[in-house]
């Protein structure tokens, strides 16, 4: 048969099952595109020759991995999906006489279509917002927005890299999934009905037992070196967890209240706690992947963006002062205070000479250092005569003055040390906050990308599973309706089915996430943020903004799931 | 004379097409009544219109013009929102595809009308009791519908149907989706039901089946054409007749399944 055939067939196919396939081709450009951007980001021109572009980049590589396994575990579960709902289809083919070969064909020129429309689109998209998104990743990083942004060959070359890989991955599974079936099983295989599943108790105590652990390191941990090394084992746990919960546990659940006869048999229990079986039995999985998602997108979307927000006092937490000027006397030199004395003199002098002055205020100064300086604890700390605070080994000291006459004063502190004859190195606080946004604003910005692809995954999700249950609740309330239960009923039914099922992983999500801000706290402490309340607050407005996103795509995914249903 | 317990007055359906441009009648002007005990099956070939009857005697459709009453009470007269509660009350149905519910149970599957009802948790295992036994399905109350066979799942959808005493039970091809061993067990089966005192209007288009009613109707062109009535006769002689009045019938241009 013609080649034309079978990519008539598939463009055929696309158009019929477009309630899936638009989404899904929705999904390849997004995710596409914003793997494209990662890409252009860490090859651009525009972004090495920037003084703090290197750090940026070096945090946008170790993201772009990420970013590409999530993506593909997640197209190969939009895969399954699609293919699991068109096993019939194929089985119908088969019976009518379409060889497993052609059937496999016109799958390929599926993939092809939709994941090559998709990722074409995609990186349209992202040159014609790519200049802008760079735009605002210059202001992140403080840098003024003086360089080019040209996004080089290997942007393109990765992104096709990474999809030709999808393509390749899918297509080998469905043409594998096409050869081992017949027809047969195929054309019953959804008219199958669901066993109940085995080990449902002791899989139900492991996920209790793995969350309660994870719970309790996360909120005693208090040590950021050791909550930054378990923090990823927690999270571990706490998939497991999940997973588990949402499987077993839920039909342990649904057991015993289907056990409580008296509680069973009431109309609005009866069809609900089947119906959650039911969903349970086949979407659990579902569900925990929508949960952990989107605890995941919270945590991330959270931590980077108070990481972002706390930098400039972090910043000051570490360096109170603007400059500090270390010392390294050697092993037999004595440093007399009369030296001091003179460097104190002599930076003065320069600062006036440049038109600058030095200050020492430790008033509004806050975190750890400032305040070992204050107590003057455990340090060897003196204020000397023109405002240079000596602590231990180090001079530091604020300047007062024109952001010119600044740089000029720090080119001139070489010059002012060097006489006095001992080794020394100087850092001052706007080269360091440079880098520093380099390194939370390119964190920040890493964190909306994979914000942006959890929700694109979660939304698809949600999505499907919509589709999913409205064509296999369209006949069951069909059936209830003339076994005599009156449009209300059903509605109430339905509505009350469709929160559980969807806000029960927000529920969860917002659970863990609250078990985890003690220890997210805790482990930005170990980044020297120690404001907590901000920390919290980003946790908590992340969590609303998500949730108000969550109740807009519920909202929007129900109307499709009403239209099946029809009500 | 016995009560009446059911009429049909002058009962149209005309079906329009989505866009109202073309219309289709499928009924015409069918007029009957059924009497408390009988035991009735309708008759024709596909497509004459019998599910289209049954719908609306079981208020789950309404017709175009005409009246359905049941013990002297106007369907047109009972509010939409008191329907539902009426349907479960009075009447009692079976399909020819079952319509199980896949996620319960068939005790739960067969409890659904009462559970609907809000009936007391020993008030309705007092009633399943006989009802499964009579239907022979004891043993598998704790089955799911996908781990039976059709005439049991059949026997379930019965059994749920009668469960609540309704006035009247309504089947729609009951055995159209059945083997012949489990067509007889079902018919036998209303049978004893219609014995034990149930009213039972039964659509179909196979004349075995017919043979087990008291009363056969035969629909044609959306109307009631003839009917015929068992009397002292036997299954087999009722059958004979049966075929006998559809030759009659085909030869006036009707093609009988
Ligand atoms: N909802 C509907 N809309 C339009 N036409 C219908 C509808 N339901 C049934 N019909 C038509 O009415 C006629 C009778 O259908 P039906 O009552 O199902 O027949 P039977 O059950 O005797 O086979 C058929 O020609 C069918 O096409
Ligand atoms: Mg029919």
């Amino acid at each position: 048969m013609a080649k034309a055939f079978y990519l008539k067939l598939a463009v055929a196919n696309i158009k019929r099952s477009r309630e899936i396939y638009i989404p899904h081709f929705l999904a390849t450009a997004i995710i596409s595109g914003v793997f494209f951007l990662i890409c252009g980001l860490v090859s651009s021109d525009g972004l090495t020759n920037l003084p703090s572009g290197v750090t940026a980049q070096t945090i946008f590589s170790a993201g772009i991995f990420l970013f590409a396994v999530f993506s593909v575990i997640f197209m190969l579960y939009i895969n399954g999906f699609l293919m699991k709902r068109r096993k019939r289809e194929f089985g119908l083919y088969g019976v009518l006489g379409l060889s497993k070969r052609h059937i496999g064909r016109m799958l390929v020129w599926e993939n092809v279509l939709v994941l090559g429309l998709g990722v074409v689109c995609g990186i349209a998209a992202a040159l014609i917002f790519g200049k802008l998104l760079f735009l605002l990743l210059l202001r992140a990083i403080h840098t003024a927005p003086n360089s080019e942004f040209i996004i080089g060959p290997e942007a393109y070359l990765m992104t096709l890299g990474l999809f030709v890989l999808v393509f390749v991955v899918t297509s080998v599974i469905n043409l594998v999934r096409v050869h081992i079936s017949n027809p047969i099983q195929l054309l019953y295989s959804e008219k199958k009905g669901d066993k109940d599943s085995r080990f449902i108790v002791p899989r139900a105590v492991v996920g209790i037992i793995c969350l309660g652990v994870a719970y309790f390191f996360a909120l005693t941990i208090d040590i950021p070196a050791t909550a930054i090394g378990v923090f990823l084992l927690l999270a571990v746990l706490v998939i497991i967890a999940t997973n588990a919960l949402f499987v077993a546990g839920s039909i342990v659940v649904l057991r015993l209240l289907r056990k409580r006869k008296k509680l069973y048999y009431k109309p609005k229990n009866f069809i609900a706690i089947s119906g959650m079986f039911q969903r349970m039995k086949q979407n659990a999985s579902g569900l925990a992947v929508i949960c952990i998602l989107s605890t995941m997108l919270i945590i991330t979307v959270a931590t980077t963006t108070s990481l972002y927000l706390g930098q400039e006092e972090q910043l000051r937490a570490s360096y109170p002062f603007d400059v500090e000027i270390w010392l390294y006397p050697d092993a037999d030199q004595e440093i007399s205070s009369q030296t001091l004395v003179a460097i104190d003199r002599d930076l003065a002098e320069a600062a006036a000479g440049c038109g600058a002055s030095l200050s020492a205020d430790l008033e509004g100064k806050s975190g750890p250092a400032a305040e070992e300086i204050a107590n003057g604890s455990t340090y060897d700390y003196e204020l000397l005569e023109h405002s240079v605070v000596r602590m231990n080994m180090v001079l530091m000291f604020d300047i007062e003055g024109s952001d010119e006459a600044y740089q000029e004063f720090l080119e001139q502190i070489p010059d002012v040390m060097t006489p006095h004859g001992i080794s020394f190195s100087y850092s001052d606080i706007e080269s360091i906050r440079v880098d520093a946004y380099a390194f939370s604003g390119g964190l920040l910005f890493l964190g909306v990308f994979f914000g942006i692809l959890f929700l694109v995954i979660t939304i698809l999700v949600i999505y499907f599973k919509q589709i999913t249950e409205g064509y296999e609740d369209k006949e069951r309330f069909a059936i209830l309706q003339k076994v005599g239960m009156n449009d209300t009923q059903v509605k109430e039914t339905i509505n009350r089915q469709i929160l559980w099922v969807f806000f029960l992983p927000l529920l969860v999500a917002v659970c863990h996430t609250v078990a985890a801000s003690k220890i997210i706290c805790v482990m930005l402490q170990g980044f020297e943020l120690y404001n907590s309340t901000l920390v919290l607050g980003c946790i908590g407005i992340t969590c609303a903004i998500f949730a108000v996103i969550y109740l807009i795509v519920f909202r929007l995914t129900a109307k499709v799931y009403y239209r099946i249903v029809k009500w | 004379m016995v009560q009446e317990l059911l009429r049909c007055e002058n009962i149209k359906k005309v079906y329009h097409t989505k866009l109202g441009l073309q219309s289709y009648t499928a009924l015409n002007d069918v007029n009957f009544s059924l009497a408390a005990g009988e035991f009735v099956a309708v008759m024709g070939p596909s497509g004459s219109g019998k599910t289209t009857l049954l719908n609306i005697l079981a208020s789950l459709d309404q017709p175009t013009s005409g009246n359905v009453l049941l013990e002297g009470q106007n369907f047109r007269d009972i509010p939409e929102k008191d329907l539902a509660q009426f349907r479960r009350d009075n009447l009692g149905f079976v399909f020819q595809d079952f319509n199980l519910l896949d996620t319960f149970s068939l005790k739960d599957n067969i409890l659904l009308p009462l559970v609907l009802s809000q009936t007391p948790v020993k008030e309705m295992e007092r009633r399943l009791q006989p009802v499964a036994a009579m239907l022979h399905i004891e043993d598998l109350l704790t089955k799911y519908p996908y781990e039976v066979s059709g005439g049991e799942k059949q026997r379930a959808a019965v059994a749920r149907a009668v469960i609540t005493e309704p006035k009247i039970i309504l089947a729609d091809e009951p055995t159209g989706a059945l083997d012949s061993k489990s067509s007889t067990n079902l018919l036998q089966i209303f049978r004893a039901l219609n014995e034990s005192g149930k009213t039972i209007l039964m659509v179909t288009h196979s004349s075995m089946a017919a043979s087990y009613a008291k009363r056969v109707l035969f629909i044609k062109d959306g109307a009631i054409y003839s009917q015929i009535y068992r009397g002292e006769e036997d299954n087999h002689a009722f059958f004979e007749r049966i075929v006998n009045n559809i030759t009659v019938l085909s030869n006036g241009g009707v093609d009988i399944g």
